[in-house]
């Protein structure tokens, strides 16, 4: 393998190395994890849950107007 | 691949959260056994069924009291025949948020993530049933303001001041809905001499039990064992009669959504104020109970939408956000 490859080589195993270092480091970064769970917690990320309790209530109407209309 | 789930165990029922599919269990937490070989012979609704009607060799029980394990074997049990009926198996192993009371101690906690290791899960974690409440009863937490919680469960009742996205403020009691059964139950043995079963009890919470005067009051009849002659009887019981009788467990609640309050700092105690305290949990739906708290401490009282699926939906949310969520775990926090 000529000189030329070898290098390449070494390179890109140091970039990649950077980079798992450096999302590790992201990912311990305290300040950096609290945002991301208030953003978690944020009315657009919880979006899902509050069409869930949409369907869980219309759910909940739908049975009781059943009901009604069968007593 | 496993789809990881959420899971509400209560002491009255049990939820299960899929992951990407939404609610996909909510039964009584109640296991049915052979007490000779220690067979399950049936679990959830079937096994809420045989409560107080099963003959000598069968057993039917509710492994949590108070939100506690009280049978670590059972419980551990339970939790791998609810993973196996949501399709976990040996080869699908998913991760696994499970809501628990927020005064259980480290040994329960220990008890609770093992059986659920032990019943298939590949990781599982715990996060406390107020804040899964609260995410689930969409309150704003994840802003620097007051939201208040109130959840009344079969076993506990926990009230949690939160504000950006952790608790501020907590007071739990081992006092829940059950607590109120128990409470008509002796009443009724005690001044009308019949024993009545659990199920009579909480039928007669429902029909006629209040914590506060509310209007169509009527009285209604009760069935049961007549302690003296051993034979069926029939009596008259009044509204007024059973909240009197459940005064204790009632009172007890209240004084700790008290003593909640006034452990939250003033700048969050003015938002409730103009926010109001949420109420979730089955103990809530009783009647006049969220008029009572509300005159009781001069703070406006918000009925949850979903009260029985608000902590389950909660969880629900932490497991669609496993990474960005799992500071709020019980125990990453220290």
């Amino acid at each position: 393998m000529p000189m030329t490859s070898w290098i390449i080589l070494a390179v890109l195993g140091i970039a990649l190395v950077a980079i798992v270092a450096m999302s590790r480091r992201r990912r311990s970064d305290p300040a950096a994890s609290f945002q991301r769970q208030i953003d978690a917690l944020s009315p657009e990320a919880r979006r899902g849950v509050t069409e869930r309790v949409r369907d869980l209530t219309a759910d909940d109407a739908r049975i009781d107007e059943e009901s009604d209309d069968g007593a | 691949m496993a789809r990881d789930l959420a899971i509400d165990l209560g002491t009255a029922n049990t939820l299960v959260y899929m992951k990407g599919r939404g609610i996909v269990l909510n039964e009584p937490t109640v296991i049915a056994l052979n007490r000779q070989t220690g067979e399950v012979l049936a679990t959830g609704r079937e096994a809420w069924q045989m409560i107080g009607r099963t003959p000598g060799y069968i057993v039917a029980v509710r492994p949590l009291r108070g939100g506690a394990i009280t049978d670590f074997e059972i419980t551990e049990r339970m939790i791998r025949l609810l993973l196996q009926r949501v399709g976990v198996s040996r080869f699908t192993r998913p991760k696994v948020v499970i809501c628990v009371p927020s005064a259980i101690t480290e040994v329960e906690r220990r008890a609770v993530t093992d059986a659920a290791r032990r019943a298939g899960a590949a990781d599982a974690n715990l996060i406390e049933q107020p804040m899964a409440a609260a995410i689930g009863a969409d309150l704003p937490i994840d802003e620097p303001i007051g939201n208040m919680v109130i959840d009344i469960g079969g076993g506990t009742t926990e009230t949690a001041v939160i504000s950006l996205g952790g608790i501020v403020a907590l007071e739990a009691v081992r006092v829940g809905s059950f607590d109120i059964d128990s409470a008509i139950q002796s009443h009724i043995r005690r001044e009308h001499g019949i024993a009545i079963g659990d199920q009579t009890a909480e039928k007669i919470k429902l029909a006629i039990g209040s914590a506060d005067v509310t209007d169509d009051e009527v009285p209604a009849e009760v069935r049961g064992r007549d302690l003296t002659s051993g034979l069926p009887k029939t009596v008259e019981l009044t509204p007024e009669e059973i909240r009197v009788a459940i005064e204790d467990p009632v009172s007890s609640i209240i004084t700790s959504v008290t003593r909640c309050l006034s452990k939250a700092p003033p700048e969050l105690s003015q938002d409730f104020l103009v926010r109001g305290m949420y109420l979730v949990g089955g103990g809530g739906l009783l009647r006049g109970l969220a008029s009572r708290i509300e005159r009781e401490t001069q703070v406006p009282v918000r009925m949850s939408n979903v009260p029985l699926e608000a902590v389950v939906l909660g969880a629900g949310h932490v497991i669609e956000h496993y990474d960005d969520l799992k500071g709020m775990f019980m125990g990453a926090r220290r």
